[in-house]
């Protein structure tokens, strides 16, 4: 009884105990803020790069794509646990505003709209299709130009600090996209990724739904209208034609108005996959997409699955005797990939190699086995089933293994935390030499002794950490509430730049495995930390303690 | 007749002062019978405290024994001095003299040897947790603070119970550290310069209470420089160049 009696009286006593604990505190609070903050990063991480993705891709890594995509497909809708498959594919590109010298390399994507809706999240990534639902296309479109209203009453035009500045009628948009504003804005859908503007704050104090977006406007005071001959549609990456803020909304490049030309240089690749001679199709921009991840977002454009799979000539065509220029077959349509959404509770690790198997199985099928050629062989034998998870690896894994890398270093850190506690209650042996040779000459043994400084120092390790892990609890969900605070007070201060990182807000998840395994580790090394101190004490003779000076 | 309650056999004591060899005890024997009050006298330096200390089970001799109610407390010389390393700990005579220490004996010594951040009632309570379990504790509090206060009120501090050592007086201190030494019933009590640190009323005063000890029974080996302490006990030894001496 005395050892615990002891342990807990030094605890409260020995002042010098509080630096043990708070270093145990603050290296509990640093690595759970570390895991969280990581753990986080990594999550958003997965969710994001999940969001243009199928729970399985179909693909086979090369530029020529592979053939019987649809029989493909056709096969597996039939099967339970597949929900929607569409094919994709994938080219590489120069896209050009034009009228502006803004010219970007981009990988271009084709892809089916309705189909990829059903199949992943790519749809919530869009921005006029949020505030303008039901107007987003790849098909072939006009530009809408902004006009005015000019059978209203005028409005009272405002300033960013609401003050009248004088009167002018009301901006319309052609019908389809004003309605579709009028709709969402009824619904509630107001715009928070733009930064405000006179005219949002004009629109606001009349109760008018304000234009959301960059609009090109008609030529003198005129109604709106749809101009300019009819293009397909473009869907781009936002950080292609807007600026990421500070506080993370994107401002707008004004010279890219919704529906502006956009011409997007391609190069075909043969079947052999050969590089064929650049087209250069005329687009209009549709919408903007945010996945959340830079890389995508900065170098990804979407167009209509068939009309990209024209212009890399990866349609069907006719397969041509090179010696006898006679047409001797089709060759097949091809894709880069096929991407498919399973049933809740299916397993994707099972279903993945079923699939490949399926589709090796069309090099002895009869429908298809006397029309292949070596290359088609080939594009078939390389397609590879993965999930969203082991595609993604590239993306994911890097910043898996800084996460477990961070944690170490920090944990390694954290060792200083197990030396402090040595050093204190190695000083704290060294102070109470005497109390111990009194504790031993009233019948403590040496290894009760020895136990109330491993005890002490266990203590030290569960309230340390007890209090770390409530305080790095505390920080990481305020994460950003402090970090607000700091900017507030100095923005120098700003760690998390919005328009650097691609997401608004520092992510963190606090998983109770982690924030168990650091109580346990704190507990663990501070226990560590007083071996040495608790040998000390141990070993001591009882006359030599007493007679200590 | 009834058999001696400590009997020392040819005690040594060997000290290493740098490279010198402070041979201080050189074959002290003793005996002691229950009810005894035996002074041990000598010069400063002489080991007067150093055989109390063996006498006590604090330390270990070289060679010779010590026989405390028929059982001795130190292993035979040949496996002492392996003993008295890494292993002691484990041997059965550590334990021994542990046990002793918890239930046989009480210690009083020259500078009181309290615990700083304790008050008077747990200075004295913990000697009574030593050798309880934490699981057996709740069970025996009651008693053993009921015992902790009795001896308390005993030695005339049953007022200064929530004071800390550093708020007593030297005569004080040394009482609360009679108590402690007694809160256990021990058999024997060993009383290093009891006295050396108090002034002469205070000094009277715990002899006054050692002697009223004595007269209830209890056994009690002192070791003073004072000659008017020595002659209040009924035995007087000198320690003379390491060899104890009827004075």
């Amino acid at each position: 009884m005395y050892k615990l009696f002891l342990t807990l009286r030094y605890l409260r006593k020995r002042r010098i105990a509080y630096f043990a604990i708070a270093a145990v505190m603050l290296c509990t609070a640093m690595v759970l803020i570390v895991m969280s903050v990581m753990g986080g990063f990594l999550d958003q991480l997965k969710w994001k790069a999940r969001g243009l993705l199928g729970d399985i891709i179909v693909d086979n890594q090369s530029y020529s794509g592979f053939p019987f995509y649809e029989e493909f497909i056709g096969d597996i809708s039939k099967w339970p646990e597949i929900v929607k498959a569409t094919p994709v594919l994938y080219a590489y590109g120069l896209l050009r505003f034009q009228g502006t010298p803004q010219t970007n390399t981009v990988r271009v994507v084709g892809l089916r709209l309705q189909d990829i809706y059903q199949v992943n999240a790519f749809k919530i990534s869009l921005f006029y299709e949020r505030y303008y639902p039901g107007t987003t296309t790849l098909a072939e479109q006009q530009q809408p130009l902004l006009g005015f209203d000019l059978n209203a009453p005028p409005i009272d035009w405002r300033d960013e600090q609401n003050e009248v500045m004088g009167q002018g009628p009301r901006a319309l948009l052609p019908p389809a996209y004003q309605k579709a504003l009028e709709r969402s804005w009824a619904a509630g859908i107001v715009d928070t990724e733009s930064p405000d503007t006179e005219w949002t704050t004009t629109c606001r104090a009349a109760k008018l739904p304000p234009i959301v977006g960059v609009y090109q406007v008609v030529p003198g005071v005129g109604p709106p209208e749809m101009t300019g001959d009819p293009g397909p549609g473009l869907i781009i990456g936002r950080d292609i034609l807007a600026k990421r803020l500070p506080d993370g909304r994107y401002q707008r490049f004004w010279y890219c108005p919704r529906g502006c030309l956009v011409t997007v240089t391609l190069l075909p690749a043969t079947e052999s996959g050969t590089l064929d001679t650049p087209v250069k199709p005329l687009f209009r921009y549709a919408d903007d997409s945010r996945t959340g991840i830079y890389e995508i977002d900065s170098q990804h454009v979407y167009c209509d699955f068939n009309l990209l799979q024209k212009f890399l000539h990866m349609d069907p065509a006719e397969r041509v005797d090179p010696e006898t220029e006679k047409v001797i077959g089709v060759v097949p349509a091809r894709c880069s990939q096929i991407q498919i959404k399973i049933k809740e509770g299916a397993d994707p690790y099972q279903l993945t190699p079923r699939l490949e198997q399926h589709y090796r199985s069309f090099l002895a099928d009869p429908r298809f086995r006397d029309q292949l050629t070596m290359g088609e062989v080939q594009a078939i034998d390389h397609i590879t089933a993965l999930t969203w998870e082991q595609s993604q690896m590239h993306i994911i894994a890097p910043v898996e293994k800084e996460r477990q890398l961070v944690t170490i270093l920090f944990g390694i850190i954290s060792l200083v935390a197990a030396v402090l506690v040595l050093c204190i209650l190695y000083m704290i042996v060294l102070q109470k030499t005497r109390d111990i040779g009194i504790i031993k000459a009233i019948g403590g043994s040496s290894a009760g002794v020895a136990l109330i400084f491993v005890t002490y120092g266990a203590a030290c390790g569960i309230v340390g950490s007890a209090i770390g892990t409530v305080l790095g609890y505390f920080f990481v969900t305020h994460i950003n509430g402090i970090q607000d605070w700091l900017t507030a007070i100095n923005p120098a201060w700003q760690v998390w730049d919005r328009s650097v990182y691609s997401f608004d807000t520092i992510p963190s998840t606090v998983r109770t495995g982690d924030m168990v395994g650091v109580i346990i580790a704190a507990i663990v090394i501070s226990t560590v930390g007083s071996l040495a101190a608790a040998w000390r004490a141990g070993r001591m003779q009882p006359v030599e303690a007493l007679r200590y000076e | 007749m009834s058999s001696p309650l400590l009997v020392a056999d040819a005690v040594h004591k060997t000290y290493a002062m740098g490279r010198v060899q402070l041979h201080v005890l050189r074959g002290c024997s003793l005996r002691v019978e229950r009810g005894e009050f035996v002074a041990i006298m000598g010069k400063s330096g002489s080991g007067k405290s150093t055989l109390l200390h063996i006498l006590g089970a604090l330390d270990v001799p070289e060679q010779g024994q010590v026989v405390f109610d028929g059982l001795p407390i130190f292993a035979p010389p040949r496996q002492r001095h392996f003993y008295a390393h890494a292993l002691d700990v484990l041997s059965g005579y550590e334990r021994r003299r542990i046990g002793f220490r918890r239930r046989a004996f009480g210690f009083v010594f020259q500078f009181y040897h309290l615990l700083p951040e304790l008050n008077v009632l747990e200075n004295v309570l913990v000697a009574r947790m030593v050798g309880t379990s934490t699981f057996a504790w709740p069970a025996q509090r009651g008693v053993a603070r009921r015992d902790t206060l009795a001896i308390l009120q005993h030695v005339g501090l049953g007022d200064r119970l929530k004071h800390r050592p550093a708020e007593l007086s030297g005569g004080e201190r040394q009482r609360v550290a009679i108590a402690r030494a007694l809160v256990h019933k021990p058999q024997i009590l060993f009383a290093d310069e009891p006295t050396g640190n108090l002034d002469a009323a205070a000094g009277a005063e715990l002899m006054a209470l050692l002697k009223g000890l004595h007269a209830e029974g209890q056994t009690i080996v002192m070791v003073t420089h004072d000659p008017s302490i020595a002659a209040q006990a009924d035995r007087i030894l000198r320690l003379d160049d390491g060899v104890l001496r009827h004075a």
